[in-house]
C-alpha cells in the first residue's frame, strides 16, 4: 500500500529507472518521491539528462519503472498492461511534446478532433469540440490549415488544444517552449497558465526555460535523476551503478549475451586448468 | 457507439488515403506497377482464352462437334454392328432438350482405290443439309464443292489423301468396304470436292459421302452410327446430363468433345497452369514492391505512430491504419489495372492479333493466325483476388511492426 496523501493526483514513491545502452547502464531516475495536487501548475526543472522527460514518461504511463510505485488518479499505472495504459492515457492524460508532433496530413481541427474520435465520439461532435478548444487557444480561425501551414507557436497551440480536447485531468508537457522563440514561448506559457486557472486542469511541465520556471506555481528541481531542494545542493549519489541499475533489469538480449559469455569463459577456464594439471 | 466506430474507421481510412496522396510519386509508382502487372495478366488471360476458343472452336467445328452420341462402345470399336437402331428416339430427345443444331452420320472404315494406288480411309456418310448446322466442313473445301442434297455417289477427300491417290476433281474413286453382314462391297464414286484445310486430321484419312449413299452401300437404311451436336461450351455438361437422363434406356454413349479427345482439354489445362505460374511471379513482384513502399511509409512515420499511441490510439488502430493504406494502394492499382487491361482487351478483340508472322503453320493445330482475345470473369476474379491478397500481405508485416512500437522509443527515434 502506498503512503496515502488523500488530495494527491500524482504520487510517486522511490521511483527508479535505468536505461541500458548495450551493457552500459545509465541511471535516469534514482529514488524519486513526488506528490502533485489537483489543479497545480508544476514545472519540472533541470538540465538536459537530469531525468525530467523520463519522469514525465513514467507518470504518463508511456514507460515502465524498474522499481517503485506511481499512482495517478488513484490508479497504480505500473500494474497495468499496454492496452490498459493506452486507455488510461486516452481518458485521463493529455500530452504536449517539444516537437508539436501533429499529424501532418490532418488539418489543425482534424488533429484535435482525432483524439475525441479515439474516445468514441462521432465525427460531428468531435469537430465541434475541436472548434471549441482551438478557440480556447486563440487559433479558432486557423482550424482548416495543415501543420505545415502554421508557425511553430501556432502548431504548439494546436498541440495544447489536442491535449485538452479529451478533457483530461492532467496535462504533461515535455519542453513545450524549447522549439519556440522566447516571445512565442512566453505567450504559450501564459495561455497554459490561464487554462490551468480557468479549467482547473493539472499541468506538469518539464522545462529548463527560465520563463517557464518563473511562471511555475510550484518548481521541482531535478539533478542527476533526483529531486533536489536547491541547484547548489549536491544530489546523493547512488551507492553504486549496480544498485542503481540491477542486472535483472538488463534487456533480455543483453542477459543472454552475458550468459553465453560466462559459459564460454567457464569452458576456457576448465580447459586451461585441465592442461595445467596434465603438465604438472 | 457503432456510428462513432464507423467514424473512427473512416478517419483511419482518411489518414491512409491522405498519406498516399502526400507521397504522390511513390504512390503512383507502386499503383502503376500493380496496374501494369494486372493489365498484363488481364491481357494474357484474354489472349490465352482467345487462343483456346479459337483452337477448340476450330477443332469442334472442323468435324467432331461439341457432343457426339453413339451406340454404347462404338467410339472404341467403330463397327457397323454398333449402329444406332432407333435414331428417331434420339432426335426426339434432342428436340426435347432444345437442341436444334445436330446432324446424323454413318461411319465405317474402307479402302479408297484409284487407278494407281489404294489407301485406307474412314468412310463418313453425312447429311449435306444438317451438317452445315454443326460443323464448318463445307467452308474447308478448297477445290470443288461440298455435298449437295440429292448428291449420289459423290465423294469428298482430304488434300493429302487425294494427292496420295493421285486423283483430281471429277475422277473416279472406288471405295471398298464391308456391309452390315460383313460381306465385302465396292462402289464407284466421283470426286466432287477436296478439303484443303492444312489441318492434319482433316486432310488425310477421310472420305466423305452423303448419308443416304453410304446407308445404301452398307445396307443400313435409316440407320446411323453417330449424332453430332453443336452447342455452346458452357452448356455441354448440363446437356450431357440431360441426355444421359432422357436417353438412359437406349444403350448409348453421350460424349462431350473432351471425353473423346482428352488431350485437347489437358492441353488447355496445362496452358492455364503456366498462366497461374506467371500470376504467381507477378504477384510476388507486386508483393515485394508494395511491401517496400509500406515499410518505407512505416519507417517514415514511426514518430507519428508513437504520438498516436501516446495520445491514446491502440496498437490495433495503428496497425489498421497501415493495413488500410496497403489495401488502398491495392484497390487503386486494381481499378487502374482493370481499366487498362479492359481497354487493351477491347482494342485487340476488335482488331485481332495476327500471329501469321510468328507461326507459319498454326492451322496444323487448328489455330487461325488471327487471335481475338476474350476475357472470362472467373479468370479476372482469381487475378484480382490474388492481387488483393498480395496487398493485404504487403501491409501485414509493416502493420505488425508498427503495432509493436513503444511510444517513447518511436517518438525519440522516429
Amino acid at each position: 500500500m502506498l503512503d496515502q496523501t488523500p488530495t494527491s493526483i500524482i504520487k510517486a514513491r522511490d521511483l527508479h529507472k535505468c536505461y541500458w545502452v548495450g551493457t552500459m547502464p545509465f541511471p535516469a531516475l534514482h529514488g524519486i518521491n513526488l506528490d502533485i495536487e489537483p489543479g497545480e501548475f508544476t514545472v519540472l526543472a533541470g538540465r538536459s539528462g537530469s531525468g525530467k522527460s523520463t519522469l514525465l514518461n513514467l507518470i504518463g504511463a508511456l514507460e515502465s519503472a524498474d522499481s517503485g510505485s506511481i499512482e495517478v488518479l488513484g490508479e497504480n499505472i505500473l500494474a497495468m498492461n499496454q492496452d490498459q495504459r493506452t486507455r488510461f492515457r486516452l481518458q485521463n492524460i493529455g500530452f504536449v511534446f517539444q516537437a508539436y508532433n501533429l499529424i501532418r496530413v490532418f488539418s489543425a481541427r482534424e488533429n484535435v478532433a482525432y483524439v475525441c474520435q479515439l474516445q468514441g465520439k462521432g465525427k460531428k461532435e468531435s469537430m465541434e469540440i475541436a472548434n471549441h478548444w482551438l478557440g480556447e487557444v486563440e487559433i479558432g480561425h486557423l482550424g482548416y490549415r495543415r501543420p505545415d501551414q502554421l508557425s511553430g507557436g501556432q502548431q504548439q497551440r494546436v498541440a495544447v488544444a489536442r491535449a485538452l480536447a479529451s478533457e483530461p485531468k492532467i496535462i504533461l508537457a515535455d519542453e513545450p517552449t524549447a522549439n519556440l522563440d522566447s516571445m512565442t514561448g512566453r505567450h504559450l506559457i501564459h495561455l497554459m497558465q490561464d487554462l490551468n486557472r480557468r479549467l482547473g486542469t493539472t499541468f506538469l511541465i518539464s522545462s529548463h526555460d527560465p520563463d517557464v520556471k518563473q511562471a511555475a506555481g510550484r518548481l521541482i528541481k531535478l539533478a542527476d535523476g533526483q529531486i533536489v531542494d536547491a541547484w547548489d545542493s549536491i544530489p546523493k549519489p547512488p551507492i553504486s551503478l549496480a544498485s542503481a541499475c540491477p542486472v535483472g533489469n538488463l534487456p533480455l538480449t543483453e542477459r543472454l549475451r552475458n550468459y553465453f559469455r560466462e559459459m564460454r569463459n567457464k569452458v576456457r577456464n576448465k580447459k586451461r586448468h585441465g592442461n595445467t594439471r596434465r603438465h604438472s | 457507439m457503432s456510428r462513432s466506430i464507423t467514424a473512427l474507421n473512416s478517419t483511419i481510412l482518411a489518414v491512409a488515403l491522405r498519406n498516399l496522396f502526400g507521397h504522390l510519386r511513390r504512390t503512383l509508382l507502386t499503383v502503376g506497377a500493380i496496374a501494369v502487372g494486372l493489365a498484363s495478366l488481364i491481357f494474357l488471360w484474354g489472349f490465352n482464352e482467345g487462343l483456346h476458343r479459337n483452337m477448340l472452336g476450330n477443332f469442334q467445328n472442323a468435324i467432331i462437334g461439341a457432343v457426339q452420341i453413339h451406340h454404347q462402345g462404338f467410339f472404341q470399336h467403330p463397327e457397323l454392328s454398333r449402329a444406332i437402331r432407333n435414331p428417331e428416339r434420339i432426335v426426339a430427345g434432342l428436340e426435347q432438350a432444345g437442341v436444334s443444331r445436330y446432324s446424323r452420320r454413318l461411319e465405317t472404315f474402307g479402302l479408297a482405290a484409284s487407278d494407281s494406288t489404294t489407301q485406307g480411309v474412314m468412310l463418313i456418310g453425312m447429311d449435306p443439309t444438317r451438317e452445315r448446322l454443326v460443323t464448318e466442313l463445307p467452308k474447308r473445301i478448297g477445290i470443288g464443292h461440298f455435298l449437295q442434297p440429292g448428291d449420289e455417289y459423290q465423294l469428298i477427300l482430304g488434300a493429302t489423301t487425294a494427292n496420295n491417290l493421285q486423283v483430281r476433281l471429277g475422277d473416279e474413286v472406288v471405295i471398298i468396304g464391308y456391309d452390315r453382314y460383313g460381306a465385302m462391297v465396292a462402289e464407284s464414286f466421283t470426286l466432287a470436292g477436296i478439303i484443303t484445310s492444312g489441318e492434319m486430321g482433316l486432310d488425310s484419312g477421310m472420305a466423305i459421302t452423303s448419308l443416304s449413299t453410304l446407308q445404301e452401300m452398307v445396307d443400313l437404311p435409316d440407320q446411323v452410327t453417330t449424332f453430332v451436336i453443336n452447342v455452346e461450351e458452357k452448356r455441354i455438361p448440363s446437356l450431357v446430363d440431360q441426355l444421359d437422363h432422357s436417353l438412359q434406356n437406349e444403350s448409348l454413349e453421350i460424349m462431350p468433345w473432351y471425353s473423346m479427345f482428352p488431350v485437347m482439354k489437358e492441353w488447355e489445362t496445362l496452358h492455364n497452369g503456366f498462366l497461374y505460374l506467371f500470376i504467381g511471379v507477378v504477384i510476388f513482384i507486386v508483393l515485394a514492391g508494395e511491401l517496400n513502399t509500406m515499410l518505407l511509409s512505416m519507417l517514415e512515420r514511426t514518430r507519428e505512430f508513437g504520438v498516436l499511441m501516446a495520445i491514446g490510439a491502440s496498437r490495433r488502430q495503428v496497425a489498421m491504419m497501415l493495413l488500410a493504406e496497403a489495401m488502398s494502394i491495392g484497390v487503386i492499382g486494381i481499378v487502374s489495372g482493370i481499366l487498362l487491361g479492359y481497354v487493351i482487351i477491347l482494342v485487340t478483340a476488335e482488331i485481332g492479333i495476327d500471329l501469321s508472322i510468328l507461326l507459319g503453320s498454326t492451322s496444323r493445330f487448328y489455330v487461325d493466325p488471327l487471335i481475338y482475345p476474350h476475357l472470362k470473369l472467373d479468370h479476372l476474379g482469381v487475378t484480382i483476388g490474388a492481387i488483393l491478397l498480395a496487398s493485404l500481405l504487403a501491409g501485414i508485416y509493416p502493420a505488425w511492426r508498427a503495432s509493436l512500437l513503444q511510444p517513447v522509443e518511436a517518438i525519440r527515434n522516429g
